[in-house]
C-alpha cells in the first residue's frame, strides 16, 4: 500500500478539475487485490499511485501480463462502453464509469427518466425494473454487467404511448397522488401479474412490500391489482370461447390447449417492436400479457364483459373498509415467524412491543356530548381498520337529538356516579344541543339562561361534596404504569 | 463475492459526473489465456476463468448480486477499479448433493431461489433467512455468496450458517481450499487475495431448525436481531447463533451445553409431552441474551445506550426461548 489515498488526492473530488491530477485512481497490483477481497483487510480502494501521475502511463513502469493499462475515462476512472438492451431496443453506452447504476444510465445516458431514484439504497422500490424478467432495484444493478441482459423498463410496458392496463387501472383506482413510486409500482404489479394471475391479497402485499408509498397507503394498488387480474381473467375467458367457437379442423390443426396451457404469462414476454418495444403483438398471437388495446379499453371500461365487477375499479376512498383485512404484515414477527406451527404454539405469546391489540375496557360516552371521536373502538394495529369493542353500542353521532331510551340499552352504563353533578346542582345528563340549536324543551328548564352568573367549579383541591368517592391511596394491587407483568428483564 | 465497505472512506464523492473527455474506443478485447478481457468489465462464464480474470487483474471486484456493492458505490465508499461479474457462471446457481448427508450450495444461490419450496424442505431455517432478507428486488439479485463474503453484522444468513456449522470452498490459481463459515466471518482465515468463494458445504439435519428475527418496523427490514438454533438429537446437543447484535454471528456455546442438559431427550417428540420445562426455557433466553450482550453495555451512557442494550436483551431473551420452544415442539 502507498501512502496516498487516491480518494483523497482527488481525483474525482469536486475541487479536482485538473486533467493532470486525473492519473491518480487505484491502479495498483496485487496489493490491492488483497484489500478488494479481504473482507476484514485493509482500504478497500487500495493504495493509489502519486497524485498528478499523467493518465495514461503505468504506474508500474513494467506491465508483466501485456495488457495494458485499463481503461480510462477522460475524468480519469475505469470506463467502458457496453450496449443496453432496453425494451427490445439496442442502445449503446460509451465511455461509462463502471460504478454507474443501471438506474444512472437508464436516466441520464438513456433518457429513460420513468424510474425514479428514490433512495440509491434498494429500499424504497422506485427505481424497479425488470432484468432478464426479474424484478431488481435498477440503483443495485452495475450498468456495466447488465450489458448481456434484457432489460425492461415501464416505459416499455405501455404500448405507443397510451397507458397498459396496469397503469390504467393504478390510476382508475386512485393509487396515484404524487407519482414518484409509481412506475416502480407498475413494474411490481406487472412482474406479480405475470408470475401469477390470481393473486390473493396477502399475495400481493408480499410482492409489492419492496415499494414504498407514502401518499396513498396502498389500498388503490391492491385494487388496481384486483382489477387487472379480473379484467385478464375474463379477457382470457373470451380467447378461449372464441378459439372453441372455430371449425373443428381448426382446432384440430391448431390445438386447442396451445392457447390456454401456453404458459405465455408465465415468462417474461418480451417482443421486440419497432416503435413501442411491446407494440408488435399482433391478435394472432395468444399472448394474454400483453392484450390487443381495444380489447383492452373494453375489459377496462366494463362493457360486455362477462365477470367484470364494476366495484373494483372504484377510487379507493368509496369501498368499504374491510374488516379485519390483512395489512402488509401484522407486525415484523409475524412477517418473520411465518410458519405453520404459530396457532397451536404454546410458547408464542402476546408480542411485547405491539401493544396496539390491547383491548381496553372503554366506557362509552355521554350522549352527544363526546368530540365525535368514537371511543369504543380499538384501532387494528396498522390497519386503520375500526373494529369495534365486542357488545358495545355505538354512541349516537354528534348533534343526534337526545334518545331517552338510550340508556335503557342493555350495553349502556352510567359513564361515571351521577352524584357528582349533585355538586353542580345537575342530577342527570343531557345532551348538548347542536349547534344552532335553540334551547328549548324540558331537557334544558335546568339550564341557566344567558347571563345568569357563571358559578365556578370548586378550585382544585376542594373537598368533594358527600357521596363522592375519596381517593384512600394506592393500595399495591395493581401494577404501576409502565411495568409489564411478564416483564422479567 | 463482493466487498464489505469500509465507512471509513465514506464521503469521498457524490455522485457519477458526465463524461466530459475525449472519447476513445474502449471496446477492445484482449485475448489472455483463451478467455476475452475487457479490462474493466469481465464476465467470466466459469469458476476458472473467474480466478483467472481475478488473478490478471489488479484491483477487480468480484460482482454477483451487487446489493451491497452498489449501495456502498452509490453512496461513495467504493470505487472499483474493475468489475467481475459472476452471473454468467450458472454452475454456481444452485445446489447439488454430496455423500454424507451434506447439500452443498452454490454462492450464486439467490435468496429468491432459497426461498422456494424445494429448498426450504431441504434447509427450513437458510428459507426463512432468505425469505426475511429483503424485498423481493433484492432477494431477487442478492447471493448466498455475496452474503458472506460481504459480511455484513445483520446478514440474515449468517448465524443459519454459523449455526449449521458451513464450510465454504475458496477457489483461488492455487487451487481450492475449505474453510468454515465461521473462520471465514471471524476473520481467523479470511478470504485470501484473488480468491473467490464458490461453494458452501452445509450439513443436512434431519431435526428441527428455526430461525427468527426482530425488525425495527413491519415489512423487510434490517435485524435488529436475529436467531437461528438447531436441535441435533444425534449428540443431544442445541447449537444456537445469534446475529445482527455484534460483527459478526455469536454463538452462546455454555447456555447451549447448559440447556441441553434441561432437554428430556427421550421424550421429545412424543405426543402431548413438553420436553423441557418452561422456566428452563425462559432460563436459556435470559442466559443467551446475557451472554450476547454484555453487563457493560447496559450501563447507561450519555446516549441512552443502557436503554437501547436493555431492550436489545430482552429482544434476544424472546427470541431465544420461542426458538427452542419452536424446535422442540
Amino acid at each position: 500500500m502507498t501512502t496516498t489515498d487516491p480518494i483523497d488526492s482527488g481525483s474525482v473530488g469536486p475541487d479536482s478539475t485538473a486533467a493532470g491530477a486525473a492519473g491518480a485512481d487505484p491502479l495498483d497490483t496485487g496489493a490491492t487485490v488483497a484489500a478488494a477481497l479481504d473482507p476484514l483487510g485493509a482500504d478497500p480502494l487500495g493504495g493509489g499511485v502519486p497524485t498528478g501521475a499523467p493518465l495514461g502511463v503505468d504506474p508500474l513502469g513494467a506491465d508483466p501480463l501485456g495488457l495494458g493499462a485499463m481503461e480510462y475515462g477522460g475524468n480519469g476512472r475505469p470506463c467502458a462502453s457496453y450496449t443496453l438492451r432496453v425494451n427490445g431496443f439496442e442502445r449503446p453506452v460509451t465511455d461509462a464509469w463502471i460504478g454507474e447504476s443501471l438506474l444512472y444510465v437508464l436516466r441520464e445516458r438513456l433518457g429513460l427518466a420513468g424510474a425514479k431514484d428514490g433512495c440509491e439504497q434498494g429500499e424504497c422500490g422506485a427505481c424497479s425494473v425488470l432484468v432478464d424478467g426479474q424484478l431488481v432495484a435498477g440503483c443495485l444493478v452495475p450498468a456495466a454487467l447488465a450489458s448481456d441482459s434484457e432489460i425492461a423498463t415501464v416505459e416499455g410496458l405501455s404500448a405507443g404511448g397510451a397507458a397498459s392496463d396496469v397503469q390504467q387501472a393504478l390510476a382508475d383506482s386512485g393509487a396515484v397522488q404524487c407519482g414518484y413510486c409509481t412506475p416502480g409500482l407498475a413494474m411490481a404489479v406487472h412482474d406479480l401479474l405475470q408470475r401469477n394471475h390470481r393473486p390473493s391479497e396477502i399475495e400481493a402485499r408480499q410482492a409489492l412490500c419492496g415499494n414504498l408509498c407514502r401518499c396513498t397507503g396502498y389500498r388503490g394498488v391492491l385494487a388496481a391489482v384486483q382489477a387487472v387480474a379480473d379484467a385478464r381473467g375474463a379477457e382470457e375467458e373470451v380467447a378461449e370461447e372464441e378459439a372453441a367457437a372455430p371449425s373443428e379442423a381448426s382446432v384440430a390443426a391448431e390445438p386447442e390447449g396451445a392457447a390456454t396451457e401456453l404458459p405465455a404469462e408465465s415468462v417474461p414476454v418480451e417482443v421486440p417492436g419497432a416503435d413501442g418495444g411491446l407494440a408488435q403483438v399482433t391478435s394472432t398471437q395468444p399472448m394474454p400479457v400483453q392484450p390487443d388495446p381495444a380489447q383492452s379499453a373494453i375489459a377496462q371500461s366494463g362493457i360486455a364483459q362477462p365477470g367484470f365487477q364494476p366495484g373494483i375499479a372504484q377510487p379507493v376512498a368509496d369501498l368499504p373498509a374491510q374488516t379485519g383485512e390483512l395489512p402488509v404484515y401484522a407486525d415484523a414477527e409475524a412477517w418473520v415467524e411465518a410458519d405453520p406451527w404459530v396457532e397451536a404454539d404454546p410458547w408464542v405469546e402476546a408480542d411485547p412491543w405491539v401493544e396496539a391489540e390491547v383491548q381496553y375496557p372503554v366506557e362509552p360516552t355521554t350522549v352527544g356530548s363526546g368530540t365525535g371521536i368514537d371511543y369504543g373502538t380499538t384501532t387494528t394495529h396498522q390497519t386503520g381498520v375500526y373494529e369495534p369493542y365486542p357488545g358495545y353500542t355505538a354512541t349516537p353521532a354528534h348533534g343526534t337529538p337526545y334518545d331517552p331510551g338510550y340508556e335503557a340499552q342493555p350495553s349502556y352504563q352510567a359513564p361515571y356516579d351521577a352524584s357528582y353533578d349533585t355538586a353542580y346542582g345537575q342530577s342527570h345528563y343531557e345532551a348538548a344541543p347542536a349547534h344552532g340549536t335553540a334551547m328549548d324543551g324540558p331537557l334544558y328548564e335546568n339550564a341557566p339562561a344567558h347571563g345568569t352568573p357563571y358559578v365556578p367549579a370548586p378550585a382544585h383541591g376542594t373537598p368533594f361534596a358527600e357521596g363522592a368517592p375519596v381517593y384512600e391511596g394506592y393500595d399495591g394491587s395493581t401494577p404501576a404504569h409502565g411495568i409489564r407483568e411478564d416483564d422479567h428483564a | 463475492m463482493g466487498l464489505r465497505p469500509r465507512p471509513e472512506a465514506a464521503g469521498c464523492f457524490s455522485r457519477p459526473e458526465k463524461i466530459r473527455g475525449r472519447v476513445r474506443q474502449f471496446d477492445e478485447q484482449v485475448e489472455h489465456g483463451g478467455i476475452l478481457v475487457n479490462r474493466t468489465i469481465m464476465l467470466p462464464a466459469s469458476v476458472d476463468e473467474a480466478v483467472e480474470a481475478l488473478a490478471v487483474t489488479p484491483g477487480a471486484v468480484p460482482v454477483a448480486g451487487a446489493t451491497d456493492l452498489m449501495e456502498a458505490v452509490n453512496a461513495g465508499r467504493l470505487r472499483p477499479a474493475a468489475l467481475v461479474g459472476l452471473g454468467r457462471i450458472t454452475e454456481l446457481r444452485g445446489w447439488r448433493y454430496e455423500d454424507g448427508g451434506t447439500a452443498v450450495l452454490g454462492a450464486g444461490l439467490t435468496h429468491a431461489r432459497m426461498d422456494r419450496p424445494d429448498f426450504a424442505a431441504l434447509i427450513p431455517a437458510l428459507a426463512d433467512a432468505a425469505r426475511t432478507a429483503g424485498p423481493p428486488q433484492v432477494r431477487n439479485v442478492g447471493t448466498l455468496g455475496g452474503n458472506i463474503a460481504t459480511a455484513a453484522s445483520a446478514g440474515d444468513t449468517l448465524p443459519v450458517l454459523t449455526v449449521l456449522e458451513a464450510t465454504a470452498t475458496l477457489a483461488g490459481a492455487g487451487g481450492t481450499r475449505e474453510v468454515p463459515i465461521s473462520h471465514l466471518l471471524t476473520g481467523l482465515d479470511p478470504l485470501r487475495p484473488g480468491e473467490l468463494l464458490t461453494w458452501v458445504r452445509v450439513p443436512l439435519l434431519h431435526a428441527p431448525q428455526v430461525f427468527l428475527k426482530a425488525t425495527n418496523r413491519s415489512g423487510p427490514a434490517r435485524a435488529a436481531a436475529s436467531v437461528a438454533l438447531v436441535l441435533d438429537p444425534a449428540r443431544r446437543a442445541v447449537r444456537c447463533a445469534v446475529g445482527a447484535v455484534a460483527p459478526v454471528p455469536l454463538r452462546p456455546l455454555e447456555a447451549e451445553a447448559w440447556v441441553a442438559g434441561c432437554i428430556d431427550w427421550d421424550a421429545r417428540g412424543a405426543e402431548g409431552v413438553v420436553p423441557i420445562d418452561p422456566a428452563a426455557a425462559a432460563a436459556f433466553g435470559e442466559y443467551v441474551a446475557a451472554a450476547c450482550i454484555p453487563d457493560g453495555a447496559l450501563v447507561a451512557g450519555p446516549e441512552g445506550a443502557g436503554a437501547v442494550a436493555v431492550r436489545l436483551r430482552r429482544t434476544v431473551s424472546v427470541l431465544a426461548r420461542r426458538a427452542l420452544g419452536r424446535a422442540l415442539k
